[in-house]
């Protein structure tokens, strides 16, 4: 069969973007990394790996990373539980469910920038949100921003919320896409609540676990503008993330070389990171079938 | 319509882009970049905005493009890349904080050919060091619009409440603590400390020590010397053991300006503070006492923070941004626009006609004038990224107050990063 240019046109559009504004950044940035380039002077000379080096022997860096690591592992497993929970009930052919389906995925279409100015708020040490009501029940104010052990769990804390519509929204297509034949078959063998989702809904959910899983990682390791508008990397770096380090490395410092280097050592972290959550869900989805 | 009249309506329309070139041609745009944003609409921003708006009248032809950056750290990052881009605006107001970064990586242009050329012009008519804040040998790089010297604030009521004679000329470390304990009292605290290093720095100065060498080269030795240390153990003594100053999460856990809500008796800070302390109605004005730092040396020493403005060495109409920085900087302008009372205006005659009205008003600015003369310039108006010694100061500063490390060991991991930084540049 003869193909024509016409797929080809309606896509060029898309790629064009995705070249100049995707690839070829990506690719300026790889090169920049084997320089030690002097942004203000002007100075590029080339150091190869140099770069990749220095980063070995980087305390700032190593911290950067376990800090994102730290992030993830704490709002990538609870912010899927929650959802999980949370689709659970939206799932249900209980009345406004498409309402309570909207309400949660509001903050997801809100200005990350607007919500972190609210969190802000909750978190203030003595009129916020959570201290105020903490107080009525005589609790000591916590300035959670600027204390070392929960400024971390607190921009935590707050991607899970934020996070929760659109981890729900994907949770609610799987539970609805899992036959009811199953669900039919668990009944006759008389499982119910707790056994029914152990045994049918969680196994069925793997598929959707596994992007769960991928994409909040991978966003958790990007995190950025939450720590830039809420805490700038401190009290003490305990919040200097990946994202921000790269950040100040480039725009604060001005060594945009290092600040490249960083980025590809992350894109390799996210990578690595990806292939092992695709081998270790490798066995439960060729156990998985929706069909 | 015949051919004629369809002619004439093309030979018309022809005419509106040729006449909008011709606008053009004869117009000159001005780009200017300062602090703030679009949508920042208190009176003093309407006031800037009239002055700008009074240059485009007296000079048809120049239009004025604002470009308004909010924060002051992205707004020396945000200036830079547009240098870096090629598109630097033509004339900036600089923060003599963030001098030495513009100065240094040639970004402006020396204006001293402009002062010598222009006899309407004198920079005698400045507070010299402050002019010398953006001097570099014979070159020029910014006319100072205004500064101000960090002094301490003291509650006067709270002073006579508890027998303490307010300073009136030098007065020792000994002196402060001595002031801050009887100060100190329930539901007050004698001194509001807060870890912003432009305000304490200057403690170290006057313990006969520094935060870098004297180059600007280096901070191991010098900022982990034992007379930094035993700075900075002061401080955190105020805090830690003698408790005339809050920690740093009580003051953060109040929310509120403790000097102004009369919560603390004396505070390090500058002469933007008055402004901001006229809407907290609860404080008297007339109690409001600016004396010098306490001080260890023969003399106090402070700081002096200061603006100006600066055209960009690109600038493609440098005749005209010179035009603007003079009329930015007149007697006419400047007595205006230092009735924000933001700072300290750098002409002298502008200054010294602040000194009239109500008396405590004229002793307050008295006390900032007298400072003038042994004021220092900031580390950053010579030292590129002094920023970011700021900030591992900070840190050292969060680690002694918060963690309890031991101040030798924090100044030296920070003095140490310091170098490590400055081996990077």
């Amino acid at each position: 069969m003869k193909r024509s240019g016409t797929p080809y046109f309606f896509i060029a559009p898309a790629l064009l973007h995705l070249v100049v504004f995707g690839f070829l950044p990506i690719m300026f940035a790889l090169w920049v990394s084997f320089f030690d380039w002097k942004i203000l002077k002007g100075t590029m000379p080339f150091v190869g790996l140099g770069k990749y080096q220095e980063l070995m022997n980087d305390p700032g860096f190593g911290n950067a990373l376990l800090n994102s690591a730290k992030y993830a592992l704490v709002s990538v497993p609870t912010g899927m539980a929650v959802a999980v929970l949370v689709a659970l009930l939206a799932s249900d052919q209980i009345r406004a469910a498409g309402l309570f389906r909207t309400v949660y995925y509001i903050p997801a279409v809100c200005s990350t920038v607007a919500i972190s100015m609210l969190w802000i708020y909750v978190y203030l040490p003595e009129n916020g949100l959570i201290n105020a009501t903490t107080a009525l029940f005589g609790l000591k104010s916590v300035d959670f921003l600027n204390e070392q052990g929960w400024a971390m769990p607190a921009l935590a804390f707050m991607s899970v919320w934020v996070g929760l519509g659109p981890r729900m929204i994907i949770y609610v297509a799987g539970i609805l896409g899992i036959p009811p034949s199953l669900y039919e078959a668990a009944e006759l063998d008389g499982a119910r609540g707790w056994r029914r989702f152990w045994s049918v809904t969680w196994p069925m959910l793997a598929p959707t676990n596994l992007f769960v899983l991928v994409t909040g990682t991978i966003a958790a390791f990007q995190l950025f503008t939450p720590v830039y508008m809420m805490t700038r990397g401190g009290p003490l770096d305990s919040t200097d993330v990946l994202g921000y380090h790269i950040y100040v490395e480039s725009w604060k410092k001005f060594h945009v070389s290092n600040a490249s280097a960083q980025s590809f050592l992350l894109l390799v972290v996210i990578g690595v990171l990806a292939a092992v959550q695709f081998k270790l869900a490798k066995r439960q989805l060729e156990g998985y079938s929706a069909g | 319509m015949t051919r004629r009249e369809a002619l004439a309506w093309l030979a018309a329309l022809g005419a509106v882009p040729l006449g909008c070139r011709e606008f053009e041609s004869s117009s000159v745009a001005l780009r200017l970049a300062n602090w703030g944003g679009a949508g920042d609409d208190s009176d003093y921003y309407r006031l800037v905005k009239q002055i700008y708006r009074e240059f485009e009248a007296a000079h048809p032809g120049v239009i004025l493009k604002v470009e308004g950056v909010p924060g002051s750290q992205e707004y020396v990052t945000k200036v830079l890349l547009d240098h870096v881009a090629g598109a630097m605006p033509d004339v900036m107001a600089l923060d003599a904080s963030s001098g030495a970064v513009f100065i240094d990586n040639g970004t402006l242009m020396d204006l001293a050919p402009f002062v010598e050329k222009d006899k309407a012009f004198s920079l005698g008519d400045y507070f010299p060091n402050v002019v010398d804040i953006a001097r570099r040998d014979k070159a020029i790089y910014a006319i100072p619009t205004d500064f101000t010297p960090m002094v301490v604030y003291c509650n006067a009521a709270h002073f006579r409440e508890a027998g303490v004679a307010v300073p009136t000329g030098r007065w020792s470390f000994d002196d402060f603590l001595s002031a801050a304990q009887r100060l100190t009292r329930q539901g007050r605290y004698g001194f509001e400390f807060a870890n912003w290093m432009p305000g304490w720095v200057m403690f170290l100065w006057n313990n006969g020590s520094d935060v870098l060498s004297p180059d600007g080269s280096r901070a191991t030795g010098i900022l982990d010397g034992p007379r930094s240390v035993e700075a900075v153990q002061y401080l955190a003594d105020l805090v830690l053991k003698h408790r005339v100053a809050p920690s740093l999460s009580q003051a953060a856990a109040t929310g509120v300006d403790l000097f102004a809500t009369g919560k603390a008796s004396m505070k390090v800070v500058g002469h933007w503070y008055l402004a901001s302390l006229a809407a907290f109605k609860d404080l008297d004005p007339h109690e409001i006492v600016v004396v010098e730092l306490p001080t260890n040396l023969p003399q106090s020493v402070t700081v002096m923070y200061e603006a100006g403005q600066a055209i960009s060495k690109n600038c493609r109409h440098p005749e005209v941004a010179w035009e603007f920085l003079k009329f930015w900087a007149s007697q006419g302008v400047q007595s205006r626009y230092n009735q924000s009372g933001i700072a300290v205006c750098a002409r002298k005659d502008v200054a010294e006609a602040s000194l009239k009205g109500e008396p405590s008003k004229v002793a307050r600015e008295e006390a900032f004038l007298r400072i003038v003369p042994s004021a220092r310039s900031p580390w950053g108006a010579s030292v590129e990224g002094y920023d970011r010694v700021e900030e591992f100061g900070q840190k050292a500063m969060d680690d002694i107050l918060k963690n309890g490390v031991p101040v030798q060991a924090a100044l030296s991991k920070a003095a140490a990063a310091i170098d490590k930084e400055f081996a990077l540049r």
